[in-house]
């Protein structure tokens, strides 16, 4: 690569074992700022597990974390949200008896203890997902479609420089999934750096800068979205039968 | 039909209709004289009290402890024994309680917060057993299951004027009006505070409130260090209310179970709920106490006093509260999981939602 301005993230060598299973083994990239990453490959190849070791929820058996330059490993997930790394979940976590606007409140409420302030910085996110004429329902009675949206707005609301979306458009119909694409894009513009784990190979094309492809826990390609496409390895490993 | 917004400040009504109601039961005794009914009272405002503790943690944080017997007794212990072994005077004997509590707290939430589910709430349990244990053995100090008997409580004198010499249920009866009014109006703050927001994300999804920021054992610790400090201060006052404490009275399972059921009775999470739990448990701890039930049962011709059903209840019903609030807790969890208070909004909900289809169609 060549020398630019020191990446964001950093992962160097990671590796997480469960008992014997090499869940991730040796996965090494960088992101620089501003960029949209996409992760990809087959079921169980290891994406959310690398998520997992990210954002804190488990330490990296091996390797290292780079979070501008700060050690990421043994944070614990808040610690590592207060740095301004976020998730959001494959299997949406609503707050399901608290209302929409409630929801964004609580991720607000990291940057600062004012919980009018936090419903101002709310108001503002549900603007940008577009679900602010929703605020008052409840969270858990909301359709799937919307519910993304509202992962989204709630990860926004922490002023994060770094979100990991994890397949945020699972379970979306072509018009919602458009509407997140967009809502990706959006994001971009605003100079957040995203890495975002998605099935749908047209949207993940469309909207990544780099993709970086796992295979049973390895590595198995990485570049841009043309190249890694036309790579034969990840082809025949992930999409096989599809593009034959 | 889209649900109503939920406010979260202070609408006007219910502000005038609280005050209202914090008046009459303030000038009460002035037209009450009657010991039986400020009992009734004094009881009613202890159980609030206890419940609107636990709500904080139990209700809004979602971690059910059935061990807060543990901080009851602490509060009626440590000033019980200050006060009849160190001649110590309850109000002074009252800070080292409720900061005893609150360490106790601190200490238990690290140990046991890590814990989740129904673990908790073994965890919880064996903690207040812990206490009782202890209180049970630990006889030099606390008399052991004789208990300790309260000779007499010295009156309170400030500046030279006399406030009360206790000899009447009425300074009990305003102190824990007061207390219960306090502890009504920290959970309208904790609502709507920071801390509220946070245990709240807690109690809906443990996993999602972590990767929002929130250090989920330490919003925990200090809910719980809270919830502590008015459970002891409740314990404190029953204990110089009755006069006599022993392990099974101040730190018995079935005291933590009966906080646990003013809440839940009246709907965990909300302001008002474990006020109506309380009201509804003391009315029908006494009717079960003073065998009304069984009276009823048999007056109303249901069960024949002289057979051999009206002769068992007539001796056993007054003694079966924790069957009976078993009972209870499966009643209300099957068909009123949100409590009373839960039921009735739904009730109001639903006919206005009919209301409005109506008034449309």
């Amino acid at each position: 690569m060549s020398p630019g301005p020191a990446p964001i993230l950093e992962i160097r060598q990671v590796s997480k074992f469960f008992g014997g299973l090499a869940a991730n083994s040796d996965v090494s990239f960088s992101m620089s700022e501003g960029m949209i990453l996409g992760l990809i490959g087959p079921n169980g190849a290891g994406k959310t597990t690398l998520f997992n070791c990210i954002t804190g929820y488990y330490p990296p058996s091996r390797g290292e974390i780079l979070f501008k330059g700060e050690r990421m490993n043994g944070l614990t997930p808040d610690q590592v949200c207060k740095r301004g790394m976020v998730r959001t979940w494959q299997k949406v976590r609503p707050l399901a008896k608290l209302s929409v606007l409630d929801n964004v409140v609580v991720g607000a409420l990291v940057r600062t203890n004012s919980v009018p302030e936090a419903r101002e910085i709310a108001h503002e996110q549900l603007r940008v997902v577009k679900l602010d004429h929703k605020d008052g329902f409840l969270a858990g009675g909301l359709p799937i479609g919307e519910r993304k949206k509202l992962e989204v707005a709630r990860v926004l609301a922490t002023r994060p420089s770094l979100l990991l979306l994890d397949e945020v458009m699972g379970g979306l119909n072509p018009a919602e999934s458009e509407d997140i694409i967009q809502l990706i894009l959006e994001i971009k513009e605003r100079g957040l750096t995203q890495m975002v784990i998605e099935h749908d190979m047209k949207a993940i094309m469309r909207i990544s800068d780099r993709i970086v492809v796992l295979n049973s826990g390895e590595k198995l390609a990485e570049g841009a979205p043309q190249e890694v496409v036309s790579n034969p390895e990840v082809v025949t490993a992930y999409l096989g039968e599809a593009h034959v | 039909m889209p649900p109503t917004p939920r406010p979260r400040g202070l609408a006007v009504l219910p502000v005038v209709l609280g005050v209202a109601f914090v008046v009459a039961l303030a000038v009460f005794p002035k037209f009450v004289e009657s010991p039986y009914a400020l009992q009734m009272m004094v009881l009613f405002f202890l159980a609030v009290i206890q419940g609107e503790a636990w709500n904080l943690i139990g209700g809004y944080g979602g971690q059910y402890s059935v061990g807060h017997a543990a901080y009851f007794g602490i509060g009626a212990y440590t000033v019980i024994v200050l006060l009849q072994s160190r001649g110590i005077a309850p109000w002074w004997g009252l800070a080292p309680a409720l900061a005893l509590a609150v360490v106790v707290a601190a200490v238990v939430g690290s140990l046991t917060f890590r814990l989740r589910g129904p673990y908790f709430v073994l965890a919880s349990i064996a903690v207040a057993e812990i206490f009782r244990l202890a209180a049970l053995n630990w006889k030099d100090l606390t008399n052991g299951a004789e208990g300790i008997l309260l000779s007499e409580i010295p009156p309170l004198v400030v500046g030279g004027v006399l406030v009360t010499d206790f000899s009447t249920k009425v300074p009990f009866y305003y102190m824990g009006l007061a207390l219960a009014v306090v502890t009504v109006l920290v959970t309208v703050w904790f609502q709507g505070s920071k801390l509220g927001y946070y245990l709240q994300a807690i109690r809906e999804d443990q996993d999602a409130a972590n990767s929002l920021g929130i250090p989920l054992t330490f919003y925990k610790n200090v809910a719980l260090m809270i919830s502590a400090f008015f459970t002891a201060f409740a314990g404190a006052l029953y204990g110089l209310y009755v006069g006599f404490i022993d392990p099974q009275t101040a730190l018995g399972l079935d005291i933590s179970v009966q906080i646990v059921l003013t809440a839940i009775i009246g709907g965990i999470g909300t302001v008002l709920g474990p006020v109506i739990g309380a009201a509804l448990l003391v009315a029908l701890s006494e009717a079960l106490r003073s065998n009304l039930l069984t009276d009823a049962l048999i007056g109303s011709g249901v069960v024949d006093a002289s057979s051999g059903v009206g002769q068992f209840l007539r001796d056993n019903l007054s003694h079966a509260h924790m069957l009976i609030y078993g009972v209870l807790v499966a009643l209300t969890i099957l068909f009123m999981p949100d409590g009373v208070l839960g039921a009735i909004k739904n009730q109001v909900r639903k006919r206005r939602t009919r209301a409005a289809a109506g008034g449309a169609a």
